[in-house]
């Protein structure tokens, strides 16, 4: 196997120096595996055995609905898209989400959600449609409870859908039970958000079969971004996979004080999950006996989980600032200049030993924002 | 009243019942963590200019109080953070010297000439019962800088708090087997080589700082129970509070310690609780 891989990257390494010109950049084999597990995209999605509503066509329509109703919020101001805007990239646009009262984290998009693996800046959710309850519950967010079922129970077409996909009315149906439908509901809607094919995935299989011509079409400037990425940066140690994110933790030098006290992130994530009762570890997995749980059972705290925060995607990375768990970096360049710049004082010497100050230069820095850039479905 | 709302109701009930259960559970198990460890020492504390500028020195006192602290051994980059709170409440602080005068010095700290001039008068004006935490690995400890900071130490009979690999440590016992060293987090080594280091030098102390192998779900782990059982008066508690947001964590810490310890015997537990931090102050004459 391991003499396979070395053939492949071989022939990858042999491809990208033949066309060594003005126009190319040359990328080592290690750099060359990493740019090759940013693809295919996007990956086949096998759907959450969690979640018996996972791909079914009704639970999408009726998904979509709850996403777009104001009416389950309290105070009938907000729904899921206030915040996630379908026109902006399922983002706010602000540094801190706003629910019913102002809140302490940066809104995240909801595009691609179907390959995460925890869920929310500190991963209080272990599935999509857990995570999906969240905000509804939440007293400074939408506190919708009561509202969620004033709307089943006042419109026939979403009492209908409910019936339909729970095979009792509401009214038969806890506050739990009816929740976790409508979280399973919209879990089936935003699996299917997922973000088109970007220049660098055609650059991608450009390099990996030698299209010298194709290869060209990729700006130089977001080229040497890549190289940066995979090599020197080791970015991609922690922004892996064909979705940029490795889907765990990390304490990146961001203060998470606010203006109460400190965002812990990852700490109380894992409390939340293993305490709560809608965690994969209950009665509401689907599949329980499909391993899907393993991943929270055998979660724990840890010292450096406190002020952690989990590691985004990056596809469409450019339309969703500001940036970073508290939204307090307005720009790419501030983020990478954040990177370039990092405090070592303020990670654990035995900890993050992945990031290091870079130093770049302006055209480093510029590199690399043109290749996140690229990570944008550019139709 | 509908049978939904009923069975609504029934399994409110059920849910308030097990809620109000697991909080008595939990409330009871830490009361009695508190009861039987009243009072911890945490023997890894910072305090640097970026942490007094966001949490002031009173509200940094009434966080260790609150974390049920009876001594606090703190330093701080530059001193500064260390002498307001020693001034706040002497009865809670002690004093350790860093060497850094503010944050980003711990790679290059080693090379400045001018640090054991400014640590001397330090040592001449203030109390402290250590120098550190300070940061050198391996062969660190053969640079002028370094010889000069263990001799103040031994001249001033106080501890050094060292954030080392084990041949930093051995270094520093080879050049002055008299020097008393606070290795910081145990030297992130494995078991088998604190026990070794442990067994070779009686005038090492190892903290727990950051570090979490040795405990797992409130248990202790067998072989490091082995080692705390072995060595029942070298091990401290601490925290390090790195960042200034982690002074939020000096009661997570204290309380996640209490938990684990009632696992140990009780003298041990108790030793590592807070008897070896005084142990280590009276052996210094402190």
């Amino acid at each position: 196997m391991a003499r396979i891989r070395h053939i492949v990257f071989g022939v990858m390494l042999i491809a990208s120096l033949s066309v060594i010109s003005e126009d190319s950049v040359v990328f080592t084999e290690t750099e060359l595996g990493f740019i090759q597990s940013h693809g295919p995209w996007p990956p086949v999605f096998e759907g959450d055995s969690s979640n018996r509503l996972s791909g079914d066509p009704r639970a999408i329509v009726y998904g979509a609905r709850l996403f777009s109703d104001l009416r389950l919020s309290r105070d009938g101001s907000i729904s899921c898209a206030t915040c996630h805007v379908p026109e902006n990239n399922f983002v706010d646009g602000l540094s801190l989400g706003k629910g019913i009262e102002d809140g302490v984290r940066n809104t995240t998009t909801t595009s691609n959600l179907a390959f995460n693996r925890w869920f929310g800046w500190g991963g209080d959710a272990d599935s999509l449609w857990m995570q999906n309850i969240r905000p509804i519950v939440s007293r400074a967010e939408m506190d919708g409870v009561q509202a969620v079922r004033n709307l089943h129970e006042s419109d026939l077409e979403f009492g209908g859908w409910f019936m339909e996909l729970q095979g009792e009315a509401v009214q038969q149906s806890s506050d739990e039970e009816m929740l976790v439908l409508v979280g399973k509901a919209m879990a089936a809607f935003l699996e299917t958000q997922i973000t088109g094919v970007t220049s660098f995935d055609r650059f991608r299989i450009a390099l990996l079969s030698g299209d010298q011509r194709q290869m060209q079409r990729y700006p130089i400037s977001a080229q040497r971004g890549l190289k940066l990425f995979s090599g020197r940066g080791q970015c991609s140690v922690c922004h892996f996979g064909p979705n940029f994110t490795n889907g765990e933790f990390a304490e990146t030098g961001i203060s998470y004080f606010t203006s109460k006290d400190v965002d812990n992130g990852r700490f109380s994530g894992i409390e939340n999950v293993k305490t709560s009762p809608l965690s994969l570890l209950g009665k509401y997995n689907d599949k329980p006996q499909s391993g899907n749980a393993d991943k929270t059972r055998f979660l724990r705290k840890r010292h450096d989980s406190f002020g952690q925060f989990r590691i985004p995607g990056l596809r469409s990375v450019a339309e969703t600032g500001p940036y970073m768990h508290n939204g307090s970096l307005e720009t790419l360049h501030d983020v990478v200049g954040h990177y370039s710049h990092i405090d070592l004082d303020r990670l654990h010497t035995d900890g993050q030993s992945i990031l290091k100050p870079l130093n770049l230069n302006t055209t480093e820095i510029d590199d690399l924002v043109s290749f996140l850039k690229s990570l944008s479905d550019d139709n | 009243m509908t049978d939904g709302k009923q069975v609504r109701n029934s399994a409110y009930k059920h849910l308030v019942l097990i809620i109000v259960g697991t909080l008595l559970w939990w409330a009871d198990g830490l009361a009695q963590a508190q009861h039987n460890f009243p009072g911890l020492v945490d023997a890894h504390i910072h305090y640097s200019h970026d942490a007094w500028e966001r949490t002031p020195p009173q509200k940094a006192i009434s966080l260790l109080r609150k974390a049920g602290l009876r001594k606090a051994f703190v330093s701080s980059s530059s001193d500064q953070g260390t002498q307001k709170l020693y001034a706040l409440d002497p009865a809670l602080i002690v004093p350790v010297l860093r060497p850094y005068r503010k944050r980003g010095e711990l790679g290059s700290w080693m090379y400045d000439e001018t640090v054991p001039g400014m640590l001397k008068s330090l040592l001449a004006s203030n109390y402290y019962a250590g120098i550190g935490e300070f940061h050198a690995f391996g062969d660190d400890i053969d640079l002028p800088v370094l010889r000069a900071v263990i001799d103040l130490a031994l001249e001033y009979r106080i501890f050094l708090h060292a954030h080392s690999d084990s041949d930093a440590v051995e270094n520093i016992f080879s050049y002055n087997p008299k020097a008393v060293v606070l290795w910081a987090h145990s030297g992130f080594e494995n078991s088998s080589e604190v026990d070794r280091m442990l067994s070779l030098y009686p005038n090492l102390w190892a903290d727990l700082a950051f570090r979490f192998e040795h405990e797992r779900d409130g248990r202790v782990t067998s072989e490091w129970r082995r080692l705390f059982v072995k060595y029942p008066d070298r091990f401290l508690l601490g925290t390090d509070t790195y960042t200034p947001e982690r002074w939020y964590y000096v009661i997570e810490n204290a309380d996640s310690a209490r938990v684990w310890l009632q696992d140990l015997p009780s003298e041990v537990a108790h030793n590592i609780a807070w008897k070896n931090a005084e142990r280590l102050m009276e052996s210094l004459g402190k």
